[in-house]
């Protein structure tokens, strides 16, 4: 369970992160939620594509990890195998939350986390009890997050509105002749897209929304690449 | 050859809007957007009384109003949020059978599990003669778990008009009326004439030439009408003439007394399915709503006063609601001899009324909506073999609603009251319902025991409502316990056992989904 509170200077001066622990925070996750912004870093192993928020139906992009609940195929070994680790990893055990009072956005730690060390690890803060580089790149993480988030929703907005996502619907079948189902995921519909009219192509190129899409649509290929994977874990298991 | 190209809908209840919108929507479809499309789409307008309104009542649906609101291109989380609407899963007939505290069972809208390859209920009256069972459908059917929980047929992710659950709406029938008003006006160019219609002119040959309306110097003409008056019937029913064939010697009851009554707090538990609980003379409807609950007693007049009934419905909302809350409908049990008649055609309540039970009226006006504008008649040479067709197709389809409903009297044991007793009066019971009964002494309802393939009700319902009153057969003789369907029946009853468990710890419960889709509203897919 998470245990989120606020990041204050003196009560977690003497927090340490393990950072080689962060990445195992993501282990068992099938989709990981990300950003446009990190899209050309993700493009070159994942597959990016949206699935609906359990509490709202809402879309979110998510990059997809594996095939059944709780199954990371780019956990390996222990340690992630991929070239880009998602913000929404590299993040923790941080995120941001909202003051109950001022509503005023702060950064939270997650105290429950097993990346939090007094011993070993980088620093949160200084000596001088300033923060530390390492905190800096955080902070730039998340806001990198937090902006994303809001960029995300226009995106997913004009893309409803549009008519222009559709359930991505796979039969796979791995090496051992077991079959899967992908259900709950979504992607953009390019026969839609290439229907469009000029206009409304003019538009989303205005607001930088046709580069994202494509690259979601190429990023599909690397379904491929998660069911070798798959296949590898099944013939090692 | 004369071309129909205009449509006058006479009514602006839900029955007016509904025929209207399915019409217009599938002209607009079938003709797109290109540029001949208006020279060649049919016109439709819609004329209503400002003095007469909509009756204000029927808030319980079947799940074919899911196709019907998707054909008129309606958004699922529109519809909800503006019609105060909520989901139904089914119905519980409580005091039908002994009229006992513990007496219930449930017709839900999901099919026995299984239901295209094994029929279960052979298998599950052996397992009641052997030894005590769960009722039939708590034995075959996960949705009365759901029904007792007050959880919803489906998730916020579930995508509009799908289900986990299959299910229906409740609605608030005002609203629905204005809601379609709106979305026909606005996206399916229905025209709309506020006045009465205080005459008819003729042609030689008997059809409509075209309507005098209160206010309009111009009669207004067209080459199809329909008649949505509701109990009035002014096309069909007055000028027409058509008599009305009474049900009222086989469905007795005959006036409703309507109410409603408030929820204790905004976050109150919905129900998911209609209440109907046995009376002395009738019984009582309860339909949740999302802000208040819908309550009436239908009776029958000859076995109850006014008073008494009265007394019954107050007892039954334990002091809610006081007498100046109720509102009083006579109900003229019974059905047009013809609905479709020259160039007119009757639909909602001027083509029939039986009492609410199953809620098969709204069900009515949606099949007939669809086959008007499915089978719209391009000219009028062929608007009579069409309406040969809807005119055999509806005469069934009451026939076998009136056998249905039946059905959920005939087989009471209550002898409580006049009124239980006088049900069970085989001179009550239609011959075609008779000739039912006795083939499943034998065998259970199966598709194939009717002869049409213009059902209103599946074999399925007949199934639930027939074992749920505790129908006594012995299909012995054919059902042998170690057979393959027999082995079949078990899989399916333990299939569902796993289908309660998953769906009572997965889906939420009905008030918050409702909530939900305030706030969020579900996604198209
Ligand atoms: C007690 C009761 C309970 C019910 N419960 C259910 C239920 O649970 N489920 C279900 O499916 N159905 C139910 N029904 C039936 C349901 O209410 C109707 O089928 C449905 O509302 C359609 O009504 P309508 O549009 O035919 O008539 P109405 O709503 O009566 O509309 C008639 C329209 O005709 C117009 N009009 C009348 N005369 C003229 C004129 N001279 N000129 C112009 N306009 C005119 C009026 O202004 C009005 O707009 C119930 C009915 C009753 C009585």
């Amino acid at each position: 369970m998470q245990k989120l509170v606020a990041l204050h200077a003196q009560e977690h001066k003497h927090f340490k992160i393990k950072t080689e622990a962060v990445e195992s925070v993501g282990s068992h996750e099938r989709m990981i939620p990300v950003v446009m912004s990190e899209f050309i870093k993700l493009s070159v192993q994942y597959p990016i594509v949206f699935t609906k928020n359990i509490e709202t139906g809402q879309f979110v992009l998510v990059a997809l990890m594996g095939f059944e609940e709780r199954e990371n195929l780019f956990w390996k070994n222990d340690e992630w195998d991929a070239i880009y680790v998602p913000l929404n990893v590299t993040r923790q055990p941080f995120f941001i939350g909202a003051d109950a009072q001022t509503k005023q956005h702060l950064i939270c730690i997650d105290i429950a986390s097993p990346c939090i060390s007094m011993e070993e690890g980088e620093s949160i803060y200084q000596q001088d009890g300033s923060e530390s580089e390492y905190m800096n790149t955080i902070r730039n993480r998340l806001s990198e997050l937090f902006r994303g988030e809001q960029e995300a929703a226009g995106f997913i907005d004009i893309l409803g509105k549009l008519d222009l996502l559709v359930p991505l619907s796979l039969d796979i079948s791995f090496a051992n002749e077991s079959h899967h189902q992908v259900q709950g995921v979504y992607t953009i519909d390019e026969e839609k897209l290439q229907a469009l009219d000029k206009a409304t192509i003019g538009e989303l190129h205005a607001a930088q929304y046709l580069r994202p899409i494509y690259t979601m649509i190429n990023s599909l290929s690397h379904i491929y690449g998660l069911i070798q994977r798959k296949n590898q874990r099944l013939e090692n298991a | 050859m004369k071309k129909i190209r205009s449509v006058v809908v006479v009514g602006g209840g839900t029955a007016g809007w509904i025929t209207a919108g399915r019409i217009a929507a599938l002209q607009k479809k079938r003709l797109g957007k290109s540029q001949n499309a208006t020279d060649k789409a049919v016109q439709v307008l819609l004329v209503e009384s400002a003095n007469k309104p909509p009756i204000g009542v029927g808030e319980g649906t079947w799940p074919t109003m899911r196709n019907t609101l998707r054909q008129l291109d309606i958004r699922e989380s529109d519809f909800i949020k503006h019609c105060d609407a909520t989901f139904k899963q089914g119905a519980k007939f409580s005091g039908w059978v002994t009229g006992k505290q513990d007496d219930y069972y449930y017709h839900p809208l999901v099919l026995p599990q299984d239901f295209s390859q094994v029929d279960i209920a052979p298998y599950w009256l052996w397992q009641k003669q052997q030894q005590q069972t769960e009722s039939f459908s708590k034995a075959v059917c996960f949705q009365e778990y759901l029904c007792e929980q007050n959880q919803a047929p489906k998730n916020i992710r579930t995508p509009e008009y799908a289900g986990i659950a299959n299910y229906a709406y409740h609605l608030n029938s005002e609203k629905f009326s204005r809601f379609l008003q709106q979305h026909c006006m606005e996206h399916l160019d229905v025209k709309h004439l506020v006045g009465d219609v205080t005459g008819v002119q003729s042609q030689p040959n008997g059809d409509i030439e075209s309507l005098v309306i209160s206010g309009q110097e111009a009669p207004l003409a067209g080459d199809l009408f329909i008649d949505c008056t509701g109990f009035s019937s002014i096309l069909l029913g007055k000028h027409f003439n058509v008599p009305l064939t009474s049900c009222e010697d086989v469905l007795f009851a005959d006036t409703a007394l309507a109410t409603r009554v408030n929820y204790d707090s905004s976050d109150a538990p919905i129900a998911t399915h209609t209440n109907a609980t046995a009376q002395n003379a009738g019984w009582i409807w309860d339909i949740g709503l999302q802000t208040r609950r819908g309550i009436g007693y239908v009776y029958s007049s000859k076995h109850s006063s006014e008073e008494a009934a009265l007394a019954e419905l107050l007892r039954y909302t334990g002091g809610q609601v006081n007498e100046a809350d109720v509102r009083k409908i006579p109900i003229n049990s019974g059905y047009r001899q013809t609905f479709w008649k020259n160039n007119c055609v009757a639909v909602g309540l001027s083509a029939g009324f039986i009492e609410p039970l199953e809620a098969s009226a709204l069900v009515l006006v949606e099949l007939s909506a669809s086959m008007i504008a499915e089978q719209f008649p391009a000219t009028r040479e062929l608007m009579d073999i069409v309406a040969k067709r809807f005119n055999d197709t509806f005469s069934y389809r009451w026939q076998r609603i009136v056998d249905f409903l039946k059905l959920h009297y005939v087989l009471t044991k209550r002898q409580d009251t006049a009124f239980w007793k006088d049900n069970q009066d085989m001179t009550s019971v239609p011959e075609s319902l008779q000739e039912l009964l006795q083939l499943w002494r034998y065998h259970s309802p199966r598709d194939y025991d009717f002869t049409s393939n213009n059902e209103v009700f599946p074999a399925a319902s007949w199934q639930y409502v027939l074992f749920g009153m505790g129908f006594e057969a012995d299909y012995s003789h054919t059902y042998n316990p170690d057979s393959y369907s027999s082995n079949m029946a078990n899989q399916a009853m333990m299939k569902n056992k796993g289908m309660v468990d998953r769906c009572v710890a997965q889906l939420p419960k009905h008030r918050e989904l409702i909530d939900k889709i305030h706030q969020y509203g579900l996604q198209s897919i």
